[in-house]
């Protein structure tokens, strides 16, 4: 029988199977005694060992029974659920999904299945260690506990039950959702598709409205406000089919938070809370990276030493919360941790020692426009760089990636008490708001969410301090850009006298972008411009106006 | 190998040769928007059947001499680009079995010189043009942007 017209169904549940398994092994971790995930993380093997069987695909067969055979070890109490279970589960996740991509690309698999189908058979946990968390707080430190191993046995003890409540992710042992239940699956083209086709109706919308100015007609102008309100209706339907749950991507944090806390000998709790809100689907992945980052080094850097942490009497054992929170149109995603925090003055004066600040500019900054200094390009205060997160992205890329998103992203900390990093991001990067300027020639749109406010700035109030020409907002200095000049077109000329502008942040700091107009606020749906226009930095697309004329959509954080 | 179908047409008096299957329309001059960023050559966006294509002049973006003729608009296959050549003049379709010869170019845009009924034609390879415009894009970074100067 010819099974690859189901290939691509397999690979899609198999998938779902994947994510669930990895997620279940880290709420384990979490609350080991938790039947129910136990239970799960069985089926989970079971199911994906079943269906591979069903395609013929021997490899996954072999890691999934393998992984299934020590998931009812687990399960009847023979082996207790710790962290060397753990990793060889994880490992058999990592494993499949490597084989998965062979049976995607429809390449011979070249993975030996068979090593560790037999460590996983012959697997026999470390001898127990007496009472771990004190031996943790007796060593200052708990290398190999993150999070704590699980008292030996299948099953808790009472106390210990009460002690640690299972955590959310533990009690949402569930199975992937198949097609029962009135759902059904559909291509991602095809939802590609429909939400283009949204995007053009919103584009006619707006020419129908221009149309209507010029003609002047009551019953023309009933029509379109009638027809907008139902295409606002359809968007918002076409969009909710486009989101996905965040826990699309969030095993990955789990995971990464695991080993980053294990590579640094620390003991860390982590949470995650709204992993069922829903985000449109382009922007997921794109939130991978980041969000990776910035938990990675709220591990490596925020959450102190067991040790220090116990000298500041705080519990031994730090933790990071990963939230995600939805707000009408808004998402927040908020990653906090208790551990040191960071220090405004010591932001300021590594800024000062790295030549990014002189030390007057350093006077005139806010504690919160310090912290933001961390997003400036090759700004790093950690005092020796780590293999974990002192390479490789920075926090300007995390910055300049959430921005792209039309996102925004801010920092608060206290020294001693924790960092929170929130992210707030549109709930679709498909149809935007945007603010449309003319440049010389050219119009640009900018998108709203990178916008403070508008300006119309009289030249009296132009400050000129050095070489820089600053205006007072709010009390604060804040520094003018020519936008024409950032874009190479010719400046300005202001005849009245009024220098129009918009106020925006770059690098931590508000700024001035002055342009020759604002032409005012339009509803775009944004278009990728494809080969070779999307290598060209500082365009984040580009969208028609109402009246036909296209515009480029501007990504100010890669431009200025 | 060359494909079995070229088109042909020119620009700045040479003439040049792109697979039929790379190119996907020719179209009359048409509206087209500027934007900022880009060098000069490229002549601004179009909007070709939805998609936000960029004009390229192709005489300009080889260096070469541009003729004041309203000229011709290639739109590359949009699976491949969105990317349209301003060009002179399109001529016509060759059949690979009307080339009398092939010969190299140094140029590494050139795939091959073809001799051909209609004189020598300088098949064009599509990917090693796209890469150079990217490369080029890339190099043309935005001006560091300087505090002031308005």
């Amino acid at each position: 029988m010819d099974m690859s017209q189901y290939k691509a169904l397999f690979l899609s549940e198999s998938r779902e199977y994947l994510r669930t398994i990895a997620e279940q092994v880290v709420a384990l971790e979490q609350s080991p005694g938790e039947r129910s995930a136990v239970d799960a993380l069985f089926r989970g093997a079971h199911s994906l060992k079943g269906m591979a069987a069903s395609m013929e695909y021997g490899d996954v067969v072999v890691v999934a029974h393998s992984m299934e055979d020590l998931m009812a070890r687990v399960r009847d109490g023979a082996t207790p659920f710790d962290a060397g279970v753990a990793d060889l589960l994880l490992e058999g996740v990592d494993l499949i999904d490597v084989l998965l991509q062979d049976v995607e690309q429809e390449r011979p698999s070249t993975l030996p299945t068979g090593d560790f189908a037999q460590r996983l058979a012959t697997y026999a946990p470390a001898a127990p260690k007496a009472a771990p968390a004190e031996q943790a707080e007796a060593q200052g430190a708990a290398a190999d506990a993150v999070p704590s191993p699980a008292p030996t046995g299948p099953a808790p003890s009472a106390t210990a039950a009460e002690a640690a409540p299972p955590a959310p992710e533990a009690e949402k042992a569930k199975e992937p959702a198949g097609e029962a239940g009135g759902t059904v699956r559909v291509k991602t083209e095809l939802l590609d598709h429909l939400i283009n086709l949204t995007g053009e109706l919103v584009t006619n919308k707006q020419r129908l409205l221009t149309i209507a100015g010029e003609l002047a007609s009551p019953a023309l102008n009933d029509a379109i406000s009638e027809t907008a309100k139902l295409l606002r209706s359809l968007h918002d339907e076409v969009m909710k089919v486009r989101l996905m749950p965040f826990e699309a991507i969030s095993d990955r944090f789990q995971r990464s938070v695991r080993s980053v806390a294990k590579k640094s000998g620390k003991e860390i709790h982590f949470e995650l809370t709204g992993r069922e809100i829903g985000l449109d689907r382009g922007m997921l992945e794109q939130l991978v990276d980041p969000l990776n980052h910035i938990l990675r080094n709220a591990v490596d850097h925020g959450i102190e030493e067991s040790g220090e942490r116990e000298r500041a009497g705080k519990p031994a054992r730090g933790t990071v919360r990963l939230a995600v929170t939805r707000d009408r149109d808004r998402i927040q995603i908020t990653v906090r941790d208790d551990g040191r925090g960071m220090e405004p003055a010591t932001m300021i004066a590594a800024a000062i020692a790295k030549g990014i600040l002189t030390p007057e500019e350093g006077e005139l900054l806010s504690p919160r426009q310090a912290l933001m200094l961390s997003c400036i390009p090759g700004f790093s205060t950690a005092k020796e760089v780590t293999d974990i997160s002192g390479r490789g992205v920075g926090m300007d890329a995390v910055n300049a990636a959430i921005q792209k998103l039309g996102g925004t992203l801010g920092i608060e900390s206290e020294p001693g008490v924790g960092t929170t990093i929130t992210l707030r991001l549109p709930l679709t990067i498909a149809i935007i708001h945007a603010l449309v300027v003319q440049v010389g020639q050219v119009k640009a749109a900018i998108p709203v969410n990178a916008v403070q406010r508008t300006v119309e700035l009289s030249r009296r109030q132009i400050e000129t301090m050095g070489k820089r020409q600053m205006f007072q907002l709010d009390d604060e200095a804040i520094p003018l850009l020519s936008l024409n000049r950032v874009l190479g077109l010719p400046l300005g000329r202001f005849p009245d006298g009024i220098l129009p502008l918009f106020v925006t942040e770059a690098r931590g700091r508000r700024v001035g972008i002055v342009v020759d107009r604002l032409l005012g606020q339009h509803e775009l749906f944004v278009k990728q411009l494809g080969r070779p226009l999307s290598k060209l930095a500082g365009v984040a697309g580009g969208a028609t106006l109402g009246d036909g004329e296209i515009v480029a959509i501007l990504d100010l954080a890669g431009l200025l | 190998m060359t494909a079995e179908r070229l088109l042909l047409f020119s620009a700045a008096r040479q003439q040049f040769a792109l697979n039929l299957q790379e190119v996907c329309e020719v179209m009359e001059p048409q509206q087209c928007y500027p934007f900022a960023g880009a060098p000069p050559h490229y002549l601004g966006l179009i909007n070709f059947h939805g998609n936000l294509t960029a004009l390229v002049d192709l005489a300009g973006y080889l260096r070469l001499p541009g003729r004041p003729v309203p000229g011709k608009i290639l739109v590359i296959d949009t699976r491949l680009a969105h990317l349209a050549l301003r060009v002179d003049a399109v001529g016509s379709i060759l059949d690979a079995t009307s080339i009398t010869s092939f010969g190299s170019h140094e140029d590494p845009l050139v795939e091959a010189l073809l001799e051909t009924p209609q004189g020598s034609v300088r098949l064009l390879r599509l990917e090693t043009l796209l890469n150079g415009l990217e490369q080029e894009l890339q190099q043309s970074a935005p001006n560091n942007a300087k505090p002031g100067g308005t």
